[in-house]
């Protein structure tokens, strides 16, 4: 297993894919940051009426939520790019058992997942905090180990996503396919489910992948297009759920197709 | 050592292979050969373990390649040289493979080496040729020194001197007492190649044989030519030889060893100027004072000549044309045959 696992692992670095992605995922972080600069300076021309209003958090969480499409997209670009060049072959001829092929995958998609989510996620939350300096902003007077799981959680939830795009892209076997279903869960569902009638708007809405973190973290979700209707510790059964689901699918409909 | 047991895969209604049986023996290069369709990739396909039989057995070194825990030290395979990631460098592509079978790199750079890409290791696999993507597909096949080979068309895309490099390659590899499996739809390489054939059409078994066996079993006796046709005729009859009047300027009467090296493919009086070679230009059917003989042998016909002073142009040996007991032994079976004029 810990040979496959480190073959999954050679292969997923030496693609250039791989580079840009996770450099556009670190790139947005810096981007969010700078935004947080400015965002000082608008803060400090306005009166002590607006700052009461002034938030920084959806501008935090913006980095983790980048981070969780890009992710999602290695993850099906792991699987998928096999499919295309027809290497799947030459991969299953090297590791016959499926099983095994597809956790050595899992492990390394996840791991990648899971330190780029915490790096963007964590990376956007203190560098924010670092760029607004003491500045009062009414939703960062908390500390910042009260705010950090939170963020932790966010990263967390961009490695889900990669487990997510990598079994989409071995269900599919296409890049674009897999890529379009990881997009619509990733904002599109979450947006038509918001313009459903009440209560499903607000039922649907707090099972939407995207909103999990925040209902883990047990925070309102009243400026956003989720729900919050799940208790924290039911909103962390249903992440990994998320991945494993149709990872689970994944590996019957690979253990049951000819390569 | 490979075996195949009644293996009968369908994908959906259409038989790719049926009731297939054959096995490769080690210390041989065993040529698989079929028309395009034929199921030489599907029975691949199946021997390692990636599309699951419909029933049969397909077995390498007595088990079935999926129960192998790092298969690449027994069975080394190339199946499809194209199916590389081309932004993938070539030490990182053959370094994936090796790390997958716990295989070290310094046996990455030795197949490289090996295989003539040790200068563009470091080079994208996108901007290889055909050619180059073929030896590394056969480097991969060698990283874990297996006992067993499977290639599949191994020579596509190769100009000559890879031809000769891979033929030379697998013979090596059959005399070090491997077990080695070529598939090819092309009869002419494999006769260089392979001491034994495994031929198919249509997912059946047509021939499994050896080379030399093959070309007896299809000789067509001796070509010849000789200025006084009907007296030569007369005493090879007598000798208790059959002859018949060979057919020139078409394919099939051809006296060629492979079918499309020989230069005499193209009517054999012509050049001579004798005569009867005007027939050549005007088709088929004329006799050129060619005779087909069977029942003698080379020597024999030459001796019985001598002995009645008849002269002779030529003596040719037939029973090479293994390209045509392929063309004869395949026909009907070709998957997607041209309709012939």
């Amino acid at each position: 297993m810990l040979d496959a696992v480190a073959a999954e692992w050679w292969k997923l670095r030496s693609v250039r894919s791989t580079h840009v992605i996770v450099s556009v995922a670190a790139g947005f972080a810096v981007f969010v940051v700078l935004l947080a600069v400015q965002q000082a300076h608008v803060w400090d021309g306005l009166d002590a009426a607006q700052r009461t209003r002034f938030l920084l958090r959806p501008l935090q969480e913006l980095g983790g939520w980048v981070a969780q499409l890009c992710l999602g997209v290695l993850g099906v670009l792991a699987a998928a790019s096999e499919y295309r060049t027809g290497m799947v072959r030459t991969s299953l001829v090297a590791v016959p058992s499926r099983s095994r092929f597809l956790a050595a995958k899992a492990v390394v998609v996840a791991l990648t997942g899971l330190a780029v989510g915490e790096a963007v996620s964590i990376g956007c939350f203190l560098g924010a905090r670092l760029a607004v300096g003491g500045r009062p902003f009414p939703d960062q007077r908390a500390p910042i180990a009260h705010d950090l799981p939170g963020f932790a959680v966010s990263g967390v939830a961009v490695a889900v996503f990669a487990l997510l795009g990598l079994a989409l892209g071995v269900l599919l076997r296409s890049a674009a396919g897999a890529i379009v279903a990881v997009v619509l869960l990733w904002h599109v569902v979450p947006l038509l489910v918001y313009h459903l009638p009440g209560p499903w708007n607000e039922r649907l809405g707090s099972v939407m992948l995207s909103g999990l973190p925040t209902e883990i973290a047990g925070l309102s979700a009243r400026q956003s297009i989720y729900g919050d209707l799940l208790s924290p510790p039911a909103a962390a059964a249903v992440l990994p759920a998320y991945a494993l689901v149709p990872l689970a699918f994944a590996g019957l409909a690979l253990a049951r197709r000819d390569a | 050592m490979i075996e195949v047991r009644e293996l009968t895969k369908r994908y959906g209604g259409t038989v790719a292979v049926d009731a297939l049986s054959f096995r490769v023996r080690p210390g041989t290069v065993t040529g698989f050969l079929g028309p395009n369709g034929a199921g030489k990739s599907t029975t691949m396909r199946v021997l390692l373990g990636l599309d699951a039989p419909s029933s049969g057995a397909a077995l390498v070194n007595g088990g079935p390649y999926a129960a192998l825990r790092r298969p690449m030290h027994e069975v080394g395979a190339l199946l499809d040289a194209g199916a590389v990631h081309g932004g993938r460098r070539a030490f990182d592509h053959l370094g994936w493979l090796a790390r997958s079978n716990g295989i070290g790199t310094r046996r990455v750079a030795e197949v490289l080496e090996q295989v003539g890409l040790a200068g563009v290791a470091r080079k994208r696999v996108g901007g290889f040729s055909l050619g180059m993507r073929q030896r590394l597909g056969i480097a991969a096949a060698l990283l874990g020194d297996p006992g067993v080979l499977m290639f599949d068309e191994p020579v596509n895309g190769l100009d000559p001197d890879g031809v000769r490099w891979v033929r030379r390659l697998m013979r090596a590899l059959a005399a070090e007492g491997r077990t080695v499996l070529v598939s090819s739809h092309l009869m002419s390489e494999m006769e260089l190649t392979a001491d034994r054939l495994v031929v198919i059409g249509r997912g059946r078994l047509i021939a499994d044989t050896s080379v030399r066996e093959l070309a007896d079993r299809f000789a067509r006796g001796v070509l010849v030519r000789s200025p006084r046709p009907e007296d030569l005729a007369a005493v090879l009859v007598a000798a208790g030889g059959t002859v018949e009047p060979a057919r020139s300027g078409t394919a099939e009467d051809a006296p060629s060893g492979t079918g499309e090296g020989a230069p005499s493919g193209t009517g054999e009086g012509a050049p001579n100027g004798t005569g009867e070679g005007a027939a050549n230009g005007t088709g088929e059917g004329a006799p050129s004072g060619a005779l087909s003989v069977t029942g003698l042998d080379a020597a024999e016909i030459g001796e019985r000549a001598a002995a009645h002073g008849i002269p002779l142009y030529e003596v040719t040996p037939r029973s090479a044309s293994l390209e045509e007991a392929y063309m004869e032994l395949t026909a009907g079976s070709a998957e997607f045959g041209a309709v012939a004029s």
